[in-house]
C-alpha cells in the first residue's frame, strides 16, 4: 500500500539562516512517497501542532517526517501529537537540521540539512505500529537478607500494602544488630516484633536461594528451607545481604593473639572486665592502615574508645589517617570521645607497628606535631574491613546480577543510580552495597521502597508492546541473545510441543539493542532501529539529489 | 572549513556521543560540514553490515562513538562496538581499504569539543589527496 | 553441531574471477549459529566483494540469499528462480551444503565460502571447540563423557602418558588440560574409577564404512 509522508521544517522562528528553506522544500517534494512539505516557524509551540495535525488530517498523511531541533527536545510531544491525530505515535521520524547542522557549521548548509531530511524519510518508510499494553506484574516481593536493612524494607513494603516474603539464611532475624539488644540506639526488638506481627510479611530463617528466573513483575525463585524446596513468584526483588567483617593481620605486622586483638574480642572483654587478669593502661586503635574507606568501623572504634574509657579507664588513642566523621551522628560521638581524653593522633605515612616487651609499639609520624612519637600499647584493636557477606557472589549470580569489583552489590557503573541494578526490578539496599551505616542504610531502604511501590502497587506497567522482538521461526534457539542480554530481559519460552525459542520481557527491555546486532539469524526486530531502518538512513547518505 | 564530499558516517549513541554533538551546537564549535550523524540507542547496536554498507555507499570515514569504558548505560556495548569495530578493520583490510578510516572514540555527553575533535581528525585523514 | 569458517576473501575472489553475475547463497542452522555462513555473513561477504570489485573496477553482480538448510535438497529447490540468472554460485555452507547444491543445480558452478573445520559445541560467546571426531564407535561410557580421542593430544585410548605437566596441562601442548588427567577427576567424582582399569582395544576405524552410510530401514 502507497504511504503518505508529510514533512515538515521548521526555521526555528525564521533563526536558522543559514539553511534556503524553499530550496529544501522543493527538492523534498520531489522524494517518493512525499505528499507534503510544508515550512514553520514554530512547530513546537501551540499553534506550529495545531496547524501540523491539520494538515496531517486533511492530506491523510501516516508518516510524518520533521526536521527540527533535536529529536532530544521535542521527540515525545511530537509524539503525542500524532496520536491526536488519530496516527500512531511511532510514525515519525526526526531530522536534526538545528544543533546538528545550521548551529554546527558556519556557511550555508542546505545541502546537509536536505540530506538529513532525506535520511529521516527514508528511515520513515520502514516504521511500523507500536501498541502500548498493559501488563499485570506480580505485586509480591522478594527480600533476600534480614538484618537491619531486610527488615526496614519489609516493614515498609509491608505498611504499604505490598506483601513480602523475607528470606533470611540464619536462624534470626537481625544480622549484624544481633548482640546489640541492649543498646538503645538499636531497635532490634522492636523491628523484630513488629515484622512477627505483620500478615503481610512472610519470614523464611534457615532458608536459601537456589534458583532464580524470569525478569521484573515475574521472577520465578525457589527457595531451599531445610528439607523442602519452594516454588515462588515474585514482582520485584530487593537483595539485603550485609556485610562481614575481616582483620588483614598482614597490614600491621603482627600476628594476632594477645596483643593484637579484634573489634569483636574487645566488646568481649569490656563485657566482662573483671575477667581480665591485668588493667590494660593504654589501648589503641588503628585505622586506614586496611582500608581507607571505612565509615562503619571508624564509628565502632569510637564507641568502642568511649566504653573502653568507661569501663576500663585506660588511657585510649586512636591512630587514623583522617576520621570519617560524614555519617549521622558521628561527629558528635567523635567529640564525645575527645571531651573524655581519647587522644587522636594523625598520621600520613603507615605507622611502623613491632611487638616489644610483652607490648606493642606504634612508632608514627604525627603530622600535627610534625615529629616521630612512640606510644606503647597493651591492646591494639585492629581495624575491621567491610565485606561482602559470604555467598554474595553465589546469590548474585542466581539473580543474574553484577557486583563490583571487591565483591559488593551493584557493578561501578555510573549510570546505576544507588539503590538500582542493571537488572530492572531489582534493587540493593545496605551495606551489601559497601561500607554503609545505619543511617545511610535507611536512605536506601526508603529509595528502594519506594521504586518498587511506583513499579508493582497498581499491579500492571505500561509498556511499549514488542517493541523488541524475537520472530519465534527465525530464531535458533542458540541462547546467544539470552547470554549477552545486559539487563536479563530474554527467556527461553516454549511455543508449542517441539520448540522454545528466546522471548523478550518488553518490561525489562531496556532497548538498547545490543541483541538484534548480535543475533545470527538476523531474528530480532528493534523497532525503530531496525536494520532496514539504520540501512535506510546510510543509504540516503549516499545518494546524491 | 572543510567542504567537499567526503562523507563521513558517525553513528552516535544517544546516551554520549549525540548529546555532545548537540552541545556542539548549542556553543557553536564550528566543525567540518561532511559529518552525517546516524543516532542509535546504544553504540552496540551498531553491526558489520552498517558499517561496510557505509562504505559500499561512499563514506570516506565511519565514526563509532559511544560511552566511556565501564560507563556504558547498557555495560557491554560500547566493549561490543569495540570488538566489532576491530573485526571490521580486517574486513576493510580485506578490500583494500585502509584501517584508519573506521575508528571507535569513547566520550562523555557533555564533551562537546572532543566530539569536534573526533570529526575534525577523520576528515583531515580522509581528505582526498 | 558442524563448525566452519569462512574462507580469506582473497581466495573466494580468485575463484568467482571472471564471472559478473553471482548467487552468494547462505544456511540457515549450523552455520549461522558459529556466525560462518549465515543471512548475515552472506550481506557482509557480498558486501566485502562489491566494495572490492568497485575497487577495481571489475563489473560484479550479487544475488543475495539464505534458506532454512542447505542440505535438504527441497528447501536447495527454493534457490531454483535465483540460480537461473546467474553464472555461478558461492555457498556458504558446510560442505554437505555445498555439495547438495551442486547436485540440485548441476549446470552451475557451485563454489565453497566456508571451511568445514569440526563437529563441536560453543564454550562461550563466539568460541567454538571441537568436540567429537565421528570415530564411529563411541566410548564415552568408559571415560566419563570425556573424549580422549579429540581430546587427548596424542589420541590415547589408555591414558595418561606419564608426560602430563604439573598442574594437569598436556605434555604436547600446555594450553591444554590433560584429557585423562579430566576424566580421572570426573570418573573419581562419580564413583566410577574402576572403570580406568578397563583395557581399551586400539579403536577400529574400519567400524564405519567411508564414505559413510545409514540405511535406516534395511532389515
Amino acid at each position: 500500500m502507497q504511504i503518505r509522508i508529510g514533512v515538515f521544517l521548521c526555521d526555528c522562528g525564521k533563526s536558522l539562516s543559514n539553511i534556503d528553506f524553499p530550496k529544501v522544500s522543493e527538492r523534498a517534494e520531489k522524494l517518493q512517497d512525499v505528499v507534503h512539505v510544508g515550512l514553520h516557524s514554530n512547530l513546537c509551540l501551540k499553534e506550529g501542532i495545531e496547524e501540523m495535525l491539520s494538515t496531517i488530517r486533511d492530506g491523510a498523511i501516516d508518516r510524518v517526517v520533521i526536521a527540527a531541533c533535536s529529536p532530544k527536545l521535542k521527540e515525545d510531544a511530537f509524539r503525542n501529537a500524532l496520536e491526536e491525530a488519530g496516527l500512531n505515535s511511532n510514525f515519525l521520524s526526526l531530522a536534526n537540521i538545528r544543533e546538528q547542522c545550521s548551529w554546527a557549521h558556519e556557511g550555508d548548509v542546505t545541502e546537509k540539512a536536505l540530506e538529513l531530511t532525506a535520511m529521516a524519510v527514508e528511515r520513515a518508510r520502514f516504521l511500523k505500529p507500536l501498541v502500548k499494553k498493559d501488563v499485570p506484574v506480580n505485586k509480591e516481593v522478594l527480600v533476600v537478607g534480614g538484618g537491619f536493612a531486610g527488615m526496614k524494607v519489609a516493614l515498609d513494603l509491608a505498611n504499604l500494602g505490598l506483601r513480602t516474603t523475607l528470606v533470611e539464611r540464619g536462624l534470626a532475624l537481625g544480622g549484624r544488630l544481633e548482640g546489640f539488644e541492649t543498646n538503645p540506639a538499636v531497635p532490634i526488638n522492636s523491628m523484630r516484633k513488629a515484622i512477627e506481627e505483620n500478615r503481610d510479611i512472610e519470614v523464611l530463617t534457615s532458608a536459601e536461594l537456589t534458583r532464580g528466573e524470569g525478569e521484573v513483575g515475574d521472577f520465578s525463585i525457589r527457595i531451599k528451607k531445610g528439607d523442602e524446596e519452594l516454588s515462588r513468584s515474585f514482582g520485584a526483588i530487593i537483595f539485603a545481604t550485609g556485610y562481614r567483617p575481616e582483620i588483614s593481620p598482614g597490614d600491621f605486622q603482627l600476628r594476632p593473639g594477645v596483643n593484637l586483638i579484634s573489634q569483636e574480642k574487645l566488646t568481649e572483654i569490656l563485657k566482662a572486665p573483671e575477667r581480665l587478669e591485668l588493667r590494660p593502661k593504654t589501648i589503641g586503635f588503628v585505622l586506614d592502615v586496611s582500608d581507607e574507606n571505612c565509615r562503619l568501623p571508624t564509628l565502632s572504634a569510637l564507641n568502642d574508645a568511649l566504653a573502653v574509657k568507661e569501663r576500663l579507664g585506660s588511657e585510649v588513642y586512636v591512630f587514623c589517617k583522617s576520621l570519617k566523621v560524614d555519617s549521622e551522628g558521628v561527629e558528635e560521638v567523635y567529640r564525645e570521645a575527645r571531651d573524655r581524653g581519647v587522644v587522636f593522633v594523625k598520621f600520613e605515612e603507615r605507622p611502623r607497628i613491632c611487638s616489644e616487651d610483652g607490648r606493642v609499639k606504634v612508632e608514627l609520624n604525627d603530622i600535627l606535631l610534625g615529629d616521630e612519637i612512640t606510644v606503647f600499647c597493651d591492646f591494639l584493636v585492629a581495624e575491621e574491613r567491610i565485606m561482602p557477606s559470604e555467598g554474595t557472589e553465589a546469590l548474585s549470580s542466581i539473580l543474574k546480577m553484577r557486583i563490583d569489583s571487591r565483591g559488593f552489590c551493584q557493578d561501578e557503573n555510573v549510570h546505576l543510580y544507588p539503590v538500582s541494578c542493571e537488572r530492572k526490578g531489582i534493587f540493593c539496599v545496605g551495606a551489601c552495597r559497601g561500607d554503609l551505616d545505619i543511617a545511610r542504610a535507611s536512605t536506601d531502604v526508603a529509595a528502594a521502597v519506594l521504586s518498587t511501590y511506583e513499579l508493582l502497587a497498581s499491579g500492571t506497567a505500561i509498556v511499549e508492546a514488542e517493541r523488541v522482538k524475537v520472530d519465534p521461526e527465525k530464531c535458533r534457539v542458540c541462547l546467544t541473545c539470552i547470554r549477552v542480554c545486559p539487563h536479563g530481559a530474554i527467556r527461553l519460552v516454549r511455543v508449542d510441543t517441539e520448540r522454545e525459542v528466546a522471548q523478550i520481557s518488553d518490561l525489562a527491555c531496556e532497548g538498547c539493542g545490543i541483541c538484534a546486532a548480535i543475533c545470527p539469524a538476523k531474528a530480532i526486530d528493534f523497532e525503530g532501529y531496525g536494520d532496514e531502518q539504520i540501512l535506510a538512513e546510510v543509504q540516503a547518505i549516499g545518494e546524491s539529489l | 572549513m572543510i567542504r567537499g564530499n567526503n562523507k563521513i558516517v558517525a553513528f552516535c549513541c544517544e546516551n554520549s556521543a549525540y548529546l555532545a554533538a548537540d552541545k556542539a551546537g548549542r556553543m557553536r564549535l564550528h566543525y567540518p560540514d561532511n559529518v552525517r550523524i546516524i543516532r542509535v540507542p546504544c553504540v552496540g547496536r551498531v553491526d558489520l553490515i552498517h558499517i561496510l554498507k557505509a562504505f559500499e555507499k561512499g563514506a570516506a570515514g565511519v565514526l563509532l562513538i559511544g560511552c566511556h569504558e565501564g560507563a556504558c548505560q547498557h555495560l557491554t556495548g560500547n566493549t561490543r562496538a569495540k570488538e566489532r569495530a576491530a573485526y571490521a578493520r580486517n574486513l576493510l583490510k580485506e578490500v583494500g581499504i585502509d584501517e584508519a578510516r573506521l575508528r571507535m572514540a569513547n566520550i562523555a555527553p557533555d564533551m562537546a569539543q572532543q566530539f569536534v575533535r573526533e570529526i575534525e581528525d577523520m576528515t583531515e585523514k580522509t581528505k582526498e589527496r | 553441531m558442524i563448525i566452519a569458517e569462512r574462507k580469506p576473501l582473497e581466495e573466494i575472489r580468485g575463484m568467482i574471477a571472471g564471472y559478473k553475475k553471482i548467487l552468494v547463497a547462505g544456511c540457515g542452522t549450523c552455520v549461522t549459529i558459529c556466525w560462518a555462513g549465515g543471512e548475515k555473513e552472506v550481506g557482509i561477504l557480498s558486501s566485502q566483494l562489491r566494495l572490492a570489485s568497485s575497487g577495481e573496477g571489475t563489473e560484479l553482480s550479487i544475488v543475495e540469499a539464505c534458506i532454512e538448510r542447505q542440505c535438504e535438497k527441497e528447501m536447495v529447490e527454493e534457490l531454483r528462480d535465483k540460480v537461473q540468472d546467474v553464472e555461478a554460485i558461492v555457498s556458504m555452507a558446510c560442505g554437505i551444503g555445498v555439495q547438495t547444491i551442486a547436485d540440485v543445480f548441476e549446470e552451475k558452478p557451485v563454489f565453497p565460502a566456508l571451511n568445514t573445520t569440526f563437529m563441536g559445541m560453543p564454550e562461550a560467546e563466539g568460541v567454538w571447540t571441537e568436540k567429537c571426531r565421528s570415530c564411529g564407535d563411541c566410548m564415552l561410557y568408559w571415560t566419563g563423557g570425556i573424549c580422549p580421542v579429540v581430546r587427548c593430544a596424542k589420541g590415547l585410548l589408555n591414558g595418561p602418558c606419564g608426560g602430563t605437566r604439573k598442574g594437569g596441562s598436556c605434555e604436547i601442548d600446555p594450553e591444554k588440560d590433560c584429557a585423562w588427567v579430566l576424566i580421572y577427576r570426573r570418573l573419581e567424582k562419580q564413583g566410577r574409577l574402576d572403570l580406568m582399569r578397563k583395557y581399551y582395544e586400539p579403536k577400529n576405524y574400519r567400524a564405519v564404512k567411508r564414505p559413510g552410510k545409514i540405511e535406516a530401514l534395511k532389515a
